[in-house]
């Protein structure tokens, strides 16, 4: 059922980017950040947090992207106690700018949290509405990005629910520059079974990023 | 038949009569001047005296009527009637105060009764073309002002129900004088319509000579005026500031990003009541895209375009030229306003007349 929609998704996406014969660019943003996560477990709320790296990078068709990003921390409980989990997550994407202000994304990710003992793992299949709005054309823009898991799979009893996100920030451009700044506030929930159990995760994040994205 | 034509017969007799009257005014003038040369002064006085009674179609103009009086006068004379005579002559100096007999035709004691009669009738005329075209301004309407001796008069321009609108010349005429008029009034160019022009005597003794009046048909042709240049708008006026709307929608923008992050948590987990770090990390980057929007409204204020500025103000100069030209152009055109004036027969003014 995934792979049929990667497939659909590559059999509309690339032969228009093939088409374009021009030659693709490279993009590149890298990332530094502190995650807070809230798992509300129904018997106790589990409260993490710690800092993160995460990059992304893809690979720019005039109307057309494909890329992938990772993220990478470690969490700890507010409190200073010994647990400890790791936070892992990869994504890989099809991006089709339908708009100049508007960008349709969908691919697969993956999210883990680790512990010594044991690995908590999502697999998500997720489709993103990225909108740039210019504040100052050519200089500012802020912009805000919705996405919404089509499928979802858990490793835990309880089974996956509904996973949606958000993400909203400002990017700047310097005159002149190659690169560019990014400022962004990032959440999102996951919700296990229909208990009303779930997981939240926000960030706040900066970023340098370079090429066209 | 016979009907048919005893009616031809009498339309015969009737034109044929016609005719005869008609050609007759100057032959009978000519009959009479014969006579008179051959001292025939009887016949000379009926004929001359026939011929200054026709009445129309063929009366004799003034020229000739002018010679007939003349003759006739000289005639009386001979036959010793001179009051008639005297009464003929005033006639001639009534039609024409500046004609003289000729010497070389008349006798002394036929012109020294003339210069007699002349020099106790006082009389005014006016001579004035029967149509006139003239430019106001440039060109002049003419009325020569005649009188049989030294006079005081007022020549003035009238509307037609007497009230005076120009006065052209006030002052004495001793024989003939031109009055000129440039075809305006106090008020520029006169309205289509019916004026006088009234040559009076600025005395009011009893024996004074009696006001003459032209009356004159004024008809304008205002020349057509060039339109005014088209105002000046933008374009091709450049703007001479920035437009304050892409700084109000920066400022929008950026507000409205930065309550999208601040309500961002509430849309994606609306059944979660986050607190701590997290949830307060949205608020920096809410506050920074909100300062971001008032920073880009700010750096895109409205300011001026000085090069705008500069080339509106040569636009502007240029238009005013154009204006100012096209204001003198018009000016100059309509003072030369084409009037065209058809005078009527000189009459004689009642007294008291204004």
């Amino acid at each position: 059922m995934n792979a049929t929609r990667l497939l659909w998704f590559l059999a509309v996406g690339l032969p228009g980017a093939a088409a374009s014969q021009t030659a693709p660019k490279i993009a590149a943003r890298g990332d530094a950040g502190m995650v807070w996560v809230h798992a509300d477990g129904g018997v106790g709320v589990t409260e993490m947090k710690g800092p993160v790296l995460a990059g992304e990078g893809r690979v720019v068709f005039p109307g057309l992207a494909a890329g992938m990003g990772l993220l990478s921390g470690t969490l700890q409980a507010p409190g200073g106690g010994n647990a400890q989990h790791d936070l892992i997550e990869g994504r890989l994407f099809i991006a089709a700018r339908a708009l100049p202000w508007l960008e349709l994304s969908f691919g697969p990710a993956v999210r883990a949290y680790l512990t010594d003992s044991t690995t908590e793992r999502w697999v998500v299949w997720q489709g993103r509405a990225h909108v740039d709005a210019p504040i100052l054309p050519q200089r500012l823009t802020s912009y805000v990005e919705a996405w919404r898991a089509f499928s979802s799979q858990v490793n835990l009893a309880a089974g996956a629910g509904r996973v949606q996100g958000g993400e909203a920030g400002v990017v700047y451009r310097p005159p002149r520059r190659t690169f560019w700044f990014r400022l962004a506030y990032h959440v999102d929930d996951a919700a296990m079974g229909t208990s009303g159990v779930s997981e939240t995760l926000q960030s706040i994040s900066v970023g340098v990023g370079v090429g066209s994205w | 038949m016979t009907r048919a034509a005893g009616f031809l017969v009498l339309a015969l007799c009737i034109s044929g009569a016609r005719i005869i009257q008609a050609q007759s005014a100057g032959e009978l003038l000519g009959q009479g001047v014969h006579a008179y040369q051959a001292l025939e002064y009887d016949e000379a006085a009926a004929l001359l005296g026939q011929s200054l009674g026709l009445a129309s179609p063929a009366p004799l103009a003034d020229s000739l009527r002018t010679r007939a009086l003349t003759y006739l006068a000289a005639t009386h004379l001979f036959r010793g009637e001179r009051d008639s005579a005297v009464a003929a002559f005033r006639q001639v100096i009534f039609l024409n105060p500046r004609y003289r007999p000729d010497e070389l035709i008349f006798p002394p004691q036929v012109t020294n009764l003339f210069q007699e009669v002349r020099r106790t009738t006082r009389t005014i005329a006016v001579v004035v073309p029967p149509v006139t075209q003239l430019r106001s301004r440039v060109d002049r309407f003419k009325a020569m002002v005649l009188t049989s001796s030294l006079a005081n008069v007022a020549v003035t321009l009238a509307h037609a129900d007497g009230s005076a609108l120009k006065e052209l010349y006030r002052g004495p005429v001793a024989d003939s004088l031109l009055v000129t008029w440039d075809g305006l009034t106090p008020s520029g160019a006169p309205p289509d319509g019916r004026y006088v022009l009234r040559v009076a005597p600025l005395t009011t003794e009893p024996d004074a000579p009696r006001a003459r009046q032209v009356m004159l048909d004024v008809r304008q042709d205002v020349p057509d005026t060039l339109p005014w240049p088209a105002p000046l708008t933008t374009p091709p006026l450049l703007p001479e500031q920035t437009s304050g709307g892409p700084a109000l929608r920066s400022l929008a923008t950026g507000l409205l990003a930065g309550a999208a992050v601040v309500a961002l948590p509430a849309v994606i987990a609306p059944a979660k009541d986050m607190k701590g770090g997290g949830a307060d990390a949205r608020y920096v980057v809410g506050a920074a895209v909100s300062v971001s929007g008032l920073v880009a409204f700010f750096a895109q204020r409205p300011r001026p375009l000085e090069a705008n500025v500069r080339a509106n103000a040569s636009q502007r100069d240029a238009w005013k030229r154009k204006v100012d030209q096209v204001k003198a152009e018009n000016a100059n055109r309509l003072q030369k306003t084409r009037l065209e004036v058809r005078a009527g027969p000189v009459t004689v003014a009642e007294r008291g007349a204004p």
